[in-house]
């Protein structure tokens, strides 16, 4: 019933076809192309580069002193934070600065709703539509008792002393 | 039974294998887009690694600290790390990083063991940009590299600058009896648990360990004496003394020190203001200014611990008296003069 | 049935399987750069690093607040925390002790992100 002939030519063809295959596949992976994969090294360059920005703009010059953050942050000037964070974020040790841009929120906690709100602090520029993704770092600070509250703080923030969380959302434009 | 299109057994076998060897092969093809580069595919986590270990550890040894090791011990250093110390990432200390750039004292084969610490040997290329300092050591930047920037702030000596003469530093009246040696001594001293009280953070502190003392004198001429005749005073020696106040019967003990030898390592004395170095027995007329830098090469051979009390004492020598300087001015944080914190850039690359 | 070359063809196959083994191989590592800075991303060193220095600061200003507005505090950073951190934070602090001549207070921090689990004494 089964005819037998040609079963030599059969195993010849089965192997030729995956020798073919396998040449066909070291020949496609000789290549290398650029996908998403390869954005998360991006990603952590910027993520840190944003903390260290954070915690050196945390730290005082002077023993004793408050830090720039907080004054930032206190007298709600969003303006002096973006111009200090950026300057720091886009020095380069070849003298050529870098392109980076940044916005702000601020979280706090409103006590007597016991809700978690947050207000902008620094709003985004015009390269935020079609940017590259964003990266978010964060920082933790201490206001003192606020008397009076700065213009431009919402209402139902709290004057006396409390810790708000600032969150930087930087991107390379 | 007719059997045209019958196909053989065999080669319904042959045929499955064949397909299920394309199917196999076919669900591979996403993988090849992952981007196979073997060797370079590490480049950015062992630059991220060595920025790291620069900025966030202060290096091994920690006490004595690696930046004082001199050509002969280099073998001894098993990390360089530029932070104060390891409660401070993120704040370098001046000294490290003038250690860590020198010339010609690291080859490129230590930079390799002691911070970049790969299997294979990398190409580097670290940098370091403030707004005094421009700093670079490895190879020209290549097409493609590992890259990772840090933004820091370094911590500089400070200076204790003597200017116009207080009163406490005066001789009230010269012709008094107790004022009829020869002698004219100004003291400038360290109070090493003071200066090291540990409620104060290491990014903030003084420490002459580690860290220059800088000691400038200027105005000298205001305290030249005024009823003599005006000639300039005579800077005969300076000298060191120390004292440990944990001891039962503390003294003042002259600490052996090679005083006539002129060494830039150890020391640095500029006496007016020219670019003359002197050694510790200059015997040189001062009109303007005194200028002393320790060196923590040096404090490291006084064998001081955290309790001792360093006096550096400036001996001004003539018959007559031609000076009217004396006291001890304490080297503490109201006297120093400390410029803050100044912020910098590294940037690491490797290929 | 010609039974002649069977071992030829039986060794071509067998190197066929052993080629496709290997690409495999070589597929599967293709993965490993790109895992390690996931890695580095997934462990929140500047959040802990952050959070304990915010329980610093506040255990040096507790001292001056009255204690509504200390638990005031304290529940901004626990609820903050939890909301846009992503992390449950717990901290405390006790009575101060003498640690080598100096009175420090020890201060406890817990910190779990779901992937991290953080927990901390340090004489403060």
């Amino acid at each position: 019933m089964v005819n037998d002939a040609g079963q030599l030519y059969t195993m010849e063809g089965v192997a030729a076809g995956v020798i073919m295959l396998l040449a066909a596949y070291i020949v496609v992976s000789t290549t290398s192309i650029y996908t998403t994969g390869d954005t998360h090294i991006p990603d952590m360059q910027l993520e840190q580069l944003g903390s260290d920005v954070l915690a050196m703009m945390d730290a005082p010059d002077i023993n004793g002193t408050t830090s720039a953050l907080e004054t930032f942050v206190s007298t709600n000037n969003g303006t002096g934070f973006n111009s200090t964070f950026l300057g720091y974020c886009n020095a380069t040790t070849r003298g050529t600065l870098d392109n980076l841009h940044m916005s702000a929120n601020i979280t706090y906690r409103d006590a007597n709703a016991n809700k978690i709100n947050e207000y902008p602090f620094v709003a985004p520029d015009n390269t935020w539509t079609g940017r590259e993704s964003a990266v978010r770092a964060t920082r933790w600070v201490q206001l003192p008792k606020l008397s009076p509250k700065p213009v431009g703080m919402p209402g139902d923030m709290r004057t006396d002393p409390q810790a708000v969380l600032v969150e930087v959302l930087l991107w390379r434009a | 039974m007719a059997d045209d299109g019958v196909l053989s057994l065999d080669f319904l076998a042959g045929f499955t294998i064949f397909m299920l060897a394309l199917v196999m092969v076919l669900s591979m093809v996403p993988g090849l887009l992952a981007g196979l580069e073997s060797s370079g595919i590490d480049y950015d986590a062992v630059a991220y690694r060595t920025g790291v270990i620069l900025v966030e550890d202060p290096g091994w040894p920690a006490y004595p600290p690696w930046e004082l090791y001199d050509r002969d011990n280099k073998e001894e250093i098993q990390r360089m790390g530029l932070a104060v110390s390891k409660e401070t990432p993120n704040i370098l200390l001046s000294t490290k990083v003038e250690k860590f750039f020198e010339e010609s004292f690291f080859t490129s084969e230590d930079y390799r063991s002691k911070v970049i610490f790969g299997d294979i040997p990398y190409s580097y290329n670290i940098s370091l940009r403030s707004e005094t300092y421009n700093y670079m050591t490895g190879d020209p930047l290549p097409p493609g590299y590992g890259y990772i920037r840090r933004v820091v702030k370094i911590k500089e000596p400070g200076v204790a600058e003597i200017k116009s003469p207080g009163p406490e530093y005066v001789i009230p009246d010269p012709s008094a009896p107790e004022w009829n040696s020869t002698a004219r001594n100004f003291t400038v001293r360290l109070n090493f648990s003071q200066l090291l009280d540990p409620g104060r953070g290491p990014a903030y502190r003084i420490d002459p360990r580690t860290e220059p003392v800088n000691i400038t004198i200027t105005n000298f001429g205001e305290y030249r004496n005024i009823t003599g005749p005006s000639v300039n005073a005579t800077l005969h020696n300076v000298t060191f003394w120390k004292m440990d106040p944990t001891r039962p019967n503390p003294r003042f003990t002259r600490i052996p020190f090679s005083y006539d030898t002129i060494d830039a390592n150890l020391y640095t004395l500029h006496i007016n203001g020219t670019a003359d170095q002197h050694s510790l027995q200059p015997d040189v007329p001062v009109d303007s200014s005194i200028s002393l830098v320790l060196k923590p090469a040096a404090t490291s051979l006084f064998t001081l611990d955290q309790n001792s009390i360093l006096d550096i004492r400036f001996n001004f020598e003539d018959d007559p008296p031609r000076t009217n300087i004396t006291g001890t001015h304490p080297y503490d944080y109201t006297n120093v003069s400390h410029a803050g914190l100044k912020t910098a850039v590294l940037e690491v690359a490797i290929w | 049935m010609n039974e002649e070359g069977q071992w030829i063809v039986l060794m071509g196959l067998l190197v066929a399987v052993a080629l496709f083994f290997l690409a495999l191989i070589i597929n599967q590592s293709a993965l490993v750069g790109q895992t390690t800075a996931e890695g580095v991303l997934e462990f929140p060193k500047n959040d802990i690093r952050d959070l304990r220095e915010a329980v610093f600061d506040y255990v040096d200003a507790a001292g001056a607040l009255d204690p509504i507005e200390r638990v005031d505090i304290e529940k901004d950073i626990i609820t903050i925390s939890l909301e846009r951190k992503n992390a449950v934070v717990q901290f405390g602090n006790g009575t101060p002790q003498d640690v080598s001549g100096r009175w420090l207070r020890p201060v406890d921090i817990h910190y779990n992100n779901g992937v991290t689990v953080y927990n901390e004494t340090v004489y403060y």
